[in-house]
C-alpha cells in the first residue's frame, strides 16, 4: 500500500486527538475537553471569517467593482456595487453611538425586503398548501381505480385522511384556551394530547437515531485511524488521553480539591 | 427487588456510556449483515433519478457543515455516484459557509472516482450569501448569482451549464440539509416559484418535520439520516459507509430500548418509595 501524504496523516492525528479530548467529557469536565472546545470555537469562527472575506468582499464586491471601473471608468453603472456596499457599511455605525441611528436605514432595508419576499411565499407554501393537503376526499381511488379507503400504506387513503383530520382538529382544540376543557371538550383535548405524544415520540426516536449516527461516524474514523498507515493514531492518543486524565485527577487530589 | 431496583436507578451514568460505546464498536468491527429494507420515500428519489434522461441537469445543494457529516456525507456520495453513473450534468453548491470545503472535497473525490471532468460533467459553484435571496437570484439568472465557480472559473461558457439560464432549467434538485437554509427554503423560494421537481435529504432530527411536505407532494422524496443513506446505497448496489454503520445503529437502538424498558420497570417497582428520586 502506498504511503499516505503527510497532511493526511497529520489531519488524522488532529481529528483523532480532538475527538478523544471531546469524548473525555463523558468522564467529567477536564482541561483536555476545555482545550478542544475552545479550539473548535476559534477555528470555526476563523474559517468563517476568512471564507466570508474572500467570497463576499473580494469575489462579489472588490473584483467586479475594480473590473467595471477599469473597463468603463466614466459610466455611472460601473459604480453600482457601491450602493449595496454603502448600505452594508451603515450597519457598522452601531459601533459609534453618535451615528448609530444610521444603522436603522440598513436594517429597515433588510427587514422590509425580507418580509416582503418571505411572507407571501411562506403563506402560500407552508400554510395554504398544508391546509389543502389536510382537507382531502374520503373516497380516493388508487391505481387501477380500486377503492383506497382502508389502505393505511397509502398516505392519501380515506382512513389516513380521517386520522389526519381528527389529529389536526383535536390538537388545535387542545391549544384553544377560551373554552374550559370539560365534557366533550375534555375528550377532544385529551385526544389532542395523545396525538402530540405520538409526534414527540417520533421526533425523539429520530433524534436518538441521529445522535447515534454521529457517534457511529466518529467511531468509524477512530477505527480507520488506528491502522499502521496512520501511525496507530487512535491507540497512541487514547493512551495519552487516559494517562493525562489520570495525571490531572492525581494532581487535583493532591491539592486537596475536587476534580 | 426494591433494593436491586434502587441500585440500578442510581447506577453511574458512565456505565451506560460504556454500554453504548460497546454497542457501536462491536458491530463496526464484526458486522452482522442485518438486511436493509428500502422505504417508499427513499425509493421515490431513486425512481425519479432513474427517469431522468442523460445530460439532464441535477442540482445538489450541500446545506450542511462538518458537524452533520456522518449522516449527510453518505447521502451525498450515494446521490453523486448515481447521478454520475446516469451521466447527468451535476451542479453542486452550498448555502452553509462552513460546509464549503467539505462539499468541494466530496464532489471532487466522487467525480475523480467516476472519471468525470470539472466544467464538463460537473461544477461546484461554492457558497454565496443571501440564502433565499440567492435562490431568487438563481431563479432569475444563474450567471448573475454565480459569475464564477468555487475555483474562480467563469461560469458563462462552461460546457456543463450549456443551455442552463436559471433554476427553471434544472430537472431535479435535492437539498441535503441539517437545518435552515435547507429543504423548506428551497421549496418556498425555489420550487414553488420556478417549477422544478425536488426532493430532500436530511438529518434524522429534521426528518419528522419534513413528512408533511412529502405527504402533500411539495417534495417528491425524502432521505432521512444514516438509515436513508444506507437505503439509497442498497438501491444503487453499492456498499458505502452508511450500510456499514447500520448494524451499529440497530445494536444501539436495541440497547436504548432495553434501557428504557428496564428503567420503566424499576420506576414502577419503586413507585411510592421515599428514596426514589435520589
Amino acid at each position: 500500500m502506498p504511503a499516505l501524504p503527510t497532511e493526511a496523516v497529520l489531519g488524522a492525528w488532529v481529528a483523532t486527538g480532538l475527538t478523544l479530548f471531546i469524548y473525555s467529557f463523558l468522564y467529567k469536565d477536564n482541561p483536555l475537553f476545555k482545550l478542544s472546545e475552545h479550539l473548535y470555537v476559534g477555528v470555526s469562527i476563523g474559517y468563517s471569517v476568512v471564507l466570508a472575506w474572500h467570497t463576499i468582499f473580494l469575489r462579489l464586491l472588490w473584483e467586479p467593482l475594480a473590473q467595471a471601473v477599469r473597463d468603463a471608468p466614466s459610466e455611472a453603472g460601473s459604480y453600482m456595487l457601491l450602493l449595496p456596499a454603502s448600505i452594508g457599511l451603515l450597519m457598522l455605525t452601531r459601533f459609534v453611538p453618535r451615528i448609530a441611528w444610521l444603522s436603522r436605514l440598513a436594517f429597515a432595508f433588510v427587514v422590509g425586503f425580507g418580509s416582503g419576499v418571505a411572507i407571501p411565499r411562506t403563506v402560500s407554501a407552508a400554510i395554504l398548501k398544508q391546509i389543502e393537503d389536510t382537507v382531502q376526499s374520503l373516497a380516493p381511488t388508487g391505481t387501477g381505480g380500486y377503492s383506497a379507503f382502508m389502505d393505511l400504506a397509502l398516505p392519501q387513503s380515506g382512513i389516513n385522511a380521517i386520522i389526519l383530520l381528527i389529529g389536526v382538529v383535536s390538537v388545535l382544540f387542545y391549544f384553544f384556551f377560551s373554552v374550559e376543557h370539560t365534557g366533550p371538550g375534555r375528550v377532544a383535548a385529551r385526544t389532542g394530547v395523545y396525538f402530540l405524544m405520538l409526534a414527540f415520540g417520533a421526533a425523539f426516536g429520530y433524534t436518538v437515531m441521529s445522535r447515534m449516527s454521529l457517534l457511529i461516524g466518529r467511531f468509524r474514523d477512530l477505527i480507520t485511524f488506528s491502522g499502521a498507515e496512520y501511525g496507530y493514531a487512535t491507540l497512541i492518543l487514547l493512551l495519552v488521553t487516559v494517562l493525562s486524565l489520570a495525571g490531572w485527577e492525581l494532581a487535583v487530589r493532591r491539592k486537596g480539591g475536587k476534580a | 427487588m426494591k433494593a436491586f431496583a434502587r441500585r440500578m436507578v442510581a447506577i453511574d451514568r458512565r456505565i451506560i456510556f460504556l454500554l453504548i460505546a460497546a454497542a457501536v464498536l462491536v458491530p463496526l468491527l464484526r458486522p452482522f449483515g442485518l438486511p436493509i429494507k428500502v422505504s417508499p420515500e427513499v425509493r421515490a428519489v431513486y425512481d425519479y433519478m432513474e427517469t431522468l434522461p442523460e445530460r439532464s441537469v441535477f442540482l445538489l445543494s450541500f446545506d450542511f457543515d462538518p458537524s452533520s457529516k456522518p449522516e449527510l456525507e453518505p447521502q451525498a456520495v450515494a446521490l453523486l455516484r448515481h447521478a454520475f453513473r446516469k451521466n447527468l450534468r451535476v451542479i453542486v453548491m452550498t448555502h452553509w459557509l462552513t460546509g464549503t470545503g467539505l462539499a468541494d472535497d466530496v464532489v471532487s473525490t466522487v467525480a475523480a472516482e467516476m472519471g468525470k471532468q470539472r466544467g464538463t460533467d460537473y461544477v461546484f459553484l461554492g457558497w454565496a450569501p443571501g440564502a433565499y435571496a440567492l435562490v431568487i437570484a438563481m431563479g432569475q439568472d444563474l450567471y448573475t448569482a454565480f459569475p464564477s465557480d468555487y475555483r474562480k472559473i467563469p461560469t458563462k461558457d462552461m460546457a456543463v451549464l450549456e443551455g442552463v439560464r436559471s433554476l427553471r432549467d434544472v430537472n431535479y434538485l435535492i437539498s441535503l440539509a441539517a437545518g435552515n437554509p435547507g429543504i423548506e427554503m428551497w421549496y418556498v423560494f425555489g420550487k414553488d416559484k420556478y417549477r422544478f421537481e425536488m426532493a430532500g435529504g436530511s438529518t434524522g432530527v429534521m426528518a419528522p418535520g419534513l413528512y408533511p411536505f412529502l405527504r402533500s407532494g411539495q417534495i417528491n422524496g425524502l432521505i432521512g439520516g444514516l438509515q436513508g443513506a444506507a437505503e439509497y446505497e442498497t438501491l444503487i448496489g453499492l456498499t458505502g459507509t452508511a450500510t456499514a454503520g447500520m448494524d451499529a445503529q440497530s445494536a444501539t437502538h436495541f440497547v436504548i430500548i432495553l434501557l428504557v424498558v428496564l428503567c420503566n420497570m424499576f420506576y414502577f417497582v419503586l413507585r411510592g418509595d421515599p428514596g426514589r428520586s435520589r
